[in-house]
């Protein structure tokens, strides 16, 4: 793995009822977020995904654990990378009675962007014919489009998105998808937070699942899904085959009349069955899909750290 | 900081709320000056006739005459010793309806405008805006929830609040130094035009009263200011500033407090540099009779801003370290 751009340890946050109990939002996170691509950050809701990235930009506290963002250690030395960060937290949030270039003018005054640079981030985001509106009158999409225009003022090397596409409809989910792979295409890193995950699938290259504010998995999309060693194949006789395959020490099952071999040679299958006059009619690989091997993960979780989220006060 | 500062400049002066503030910031001492120009002017030659003529009318009443003539026939109880040595006229003087009965207006005075007339309301009224100002300004941002926008560009909060809130005092001080500054100005004007004499320095003690209230402004927007930035809610910060407003006073005579501790006498000695108050005191004869006897004190200006001073540098200071603390949702 290369540069890490975010690496949290031990992070933890909890928040303290008014009747003294507490609620422990993240709990002792690990995060890895290589430079470069689009990394996805699942995680049913309420799991501590937008926690998480509250506290690595500054707008909440940790309890415990360290943070750092390009290796600087956050919130210490934030202001020294926040140049360098463009994010959306949650529902976009501006003046309602500005416009959304006036908006935009403002962040980009407070950091010294030139004003170009304001119309060229509305150009990116295709608000261009709507930059003049007050965003009070803007739809959902644009208000979102104009959250991202926001972090491109800065054009930054890393880009947290929380829920973009969240209240969309299809074609602006498709829209935000599209731009979020340029950007991840154009070199910047991307962290996108999302529970939904078909999104994730299509557009992260990386991703880290959490639940109940613990980190459940992580690594390369291809990796969370079986790294492609699962191959169902389809022969005359694969109650035949399995032994054959077992003596050559490769794993293989029958289910519905196919075999589901687990190896990472699959030509080896293909040398095996043929040597033994059993000829393949078919061999593909066996992907799960993030979402069957998401639901896992998270019941899982959930059954083994129920009641874990209230703990009272000693 | 000079960046934070012009945006922040650019956004308070962007809010119709504050606009709006503002521009009854000037309506409202405008009708008070005018209203005072309208009070103290001369009567007019046709109200002076009218006011002669009547009271020419009612000089021959016979209860009048009687009493003159009661007046010229037994001058010493009625003008007391010694007795002038014209009676008739001292009489007339005395006893006959003057045409200022019937035509009274009151003068024009700068000095009395300044101590207890409409130069102390009019600081008060743009104290009472500015605050809402400051409120409405820090409310608003987190109404909208732009807070946490602001800090993904600049982190550093104490320099976001510091920001703010210098935009917020500065430009109410300002602004109301300029407001006051010209309401001085056109009543020292309408003096001029009538000829009353302003004596020496008296515009200049105005215009010094009126800045020292526009500092009072400042001060109020910051208070407005830091609170909202505490309670989060301009909402929640009004009612505060209500109830304190409301039941302050209150809990102060009750649990007998000096005045010298209540917010508002402290804001007049400002104003007046110093403001006289009363406390019980033994009666000259001895001892508290009927608990009636009271001695006059004078709250210097001094002690004023040093009570409001550390009170508003306090409440400033929770409000920042609660801003840097707190989570921003």
């Amino acid at each position: 793995m290369g540069d890490l751009v975010i690496e949290t340890a031990g992070l933890r946050k909890e928040f303290r009822g008014v009747r003294g109990g507490r609620r422990v939002a993240v709990h002792g996170l690990d995060l890895a977020v290589p430079a470069g691509g689009v990394h996805g950050f699942l995680g049913p809701n309420g799991s501590g995904k937008t926690t998480t990235i509250r506290m690595l930009l500054g707008l909440a506290r940790p309890s415990s654990g360290t943070m750092r963002l390009f290796g600087e250690p956050v919130p210490k030395r934030l202001p020294q990378v926040i140049g360098r960060v463009g994010a959306v937290v949650e529902s976009p949030k501006f003046s309602p009675n500005f416009s959304g270039r006036r908006n935009l003018r403002l962040l980009a005054g407070a950091i010294g962007v030139p004003a170009e640079r304001v119309e060229s981030a509305i150009e990116t985001v295709r608000l261009d014919g709507r930059e003049k509106d007050r965003y009070k009158s803007y739809s959902l999409g644009m208000k979102q489009r104009l959250a991202i225009a926001a972090t491109l003022l800065k054009e930054p090397d890393l880009l947290i998105l929380d829920e973009p596409t969240n209240g969309l409809d299809p074609a602006g989910i498709r829209e935000i998808r599209e731009t979020i792979r340029d950007l991840g295409e154009s070199g910047v890193t991307v962290l996108l937070s999302s529970h939904i995950l078909a999104e994730v699938q299509q557009v992260c290259t990386s991703a880290t699942i959490i639940g109940n504010g613990r980190l459940l998995a992580s690594g390369t999309v291809d990796e969370l899904l079986g790294g492609g060693r699962s191959y169902r194949v389809a022969v005359p006789d694969p109650a035949a085959a399995v032994p054959l395959l077992g003596r050559a020490g490769v794993t293989a099952t029958v289910i519905d009349d196919r075999l589901h071999v687990e190896t990472d040679a699959p030509a080896d299958v293909t040398r095996i069955l043929g040597e033994a006059g059993i000829w393949l009619t078919e061999l593909a690989p066996l992907r799960a899909d993030l979402e069957s091997y998401f639901l896992e993960l998270t019941e899982a979780d959930q059954l083994g750290h129920a009641g874990d989220d209230e703990e009272a006060v000693a | 900081m000079n960046r934070l500062l012009r945006v922040e400049l650019i956004r308070f002066l962007s809010r119709r709320a504050v606009l709006v503030i503002l521009a009854l910031a000037v309506a409202i001492p405008v009708v008070i000056g005018v209203a005072r120009i309208l009070e103290t002017r001369p009567p007019a030659p046709d109200e002076l006739a009218s006011a002669q003529a009547q009271a020419d009318a009612e000089a021959k009443q016979p209860y009048i005459q009687r009493n003159l003539r009661q007046c010229i026939a037994h001058p010493e109880s009625n003008l007391g010793r010694p007795v002038p040595d014209d009676v008739e006229a001292a009489c007339e003087e005395m006893i006959l309806p003057q045409p200022e009965w019937f035509a009274y207006w009151e003068r024009l005075d700068l000095a009395s405008e300044r101590e207890e007339g409409s130069g102390v309301a009019v600081v008060i009224v743009l104290a009472i805006l500015m605050m809402l100002a400051g409120t409405t300004f820090a409310g608003h941002d987190w109404a909208s929830g732009s807070v946490s926008n602001q800090l993904l560009f600049e982190p550093r909060r104490p320099r976001v609040w510091g920001a703010k809130a210098g935009v917020v005092t500065v430009l109410a001080a300002a602004f109301s130094a300029l407001v006051i500054t010209a309401y001085w100005g056109v009543l020292a004007l309408a003096a001029h035009s009538r000829d009353i004499s302003l004596g020496h320095g008296l515009l200049l003690d105005c215009l010094q009263s009126g800045w020292r209230g526009a500092g009072v402004a400042g001060a109020a927007a910051l208070a407005g200011y830091a609170l909202t930035m505490l309670f989060r809610s301009t909402v929640g910060a009004l009612g505060v500033l209500l109830a304190a407003s409301v039941a302050g006073g209150v809990v102060l005579a009750v649990i007998g407090i000096d005045s010298v501790w209540n917010p508002g006498l402290n804001v007049y000695a400002i104003i007046l540099d110093g403001a006289s108050y009363y406390v019980d005191a033994p009666c000259p004869g001895g001892g508290i009779q009927d608990g009636s006897c009271q001695v006059e004190k004078i709250l210097p200006i001094g002690r004023a801003l040093w009570f409001l001073g550390v009170g508003l540098v306090l409440f400033a200071g929770a409000s920042l370290a609660s801003f840097q603390r707190r989570d921003v949702p």
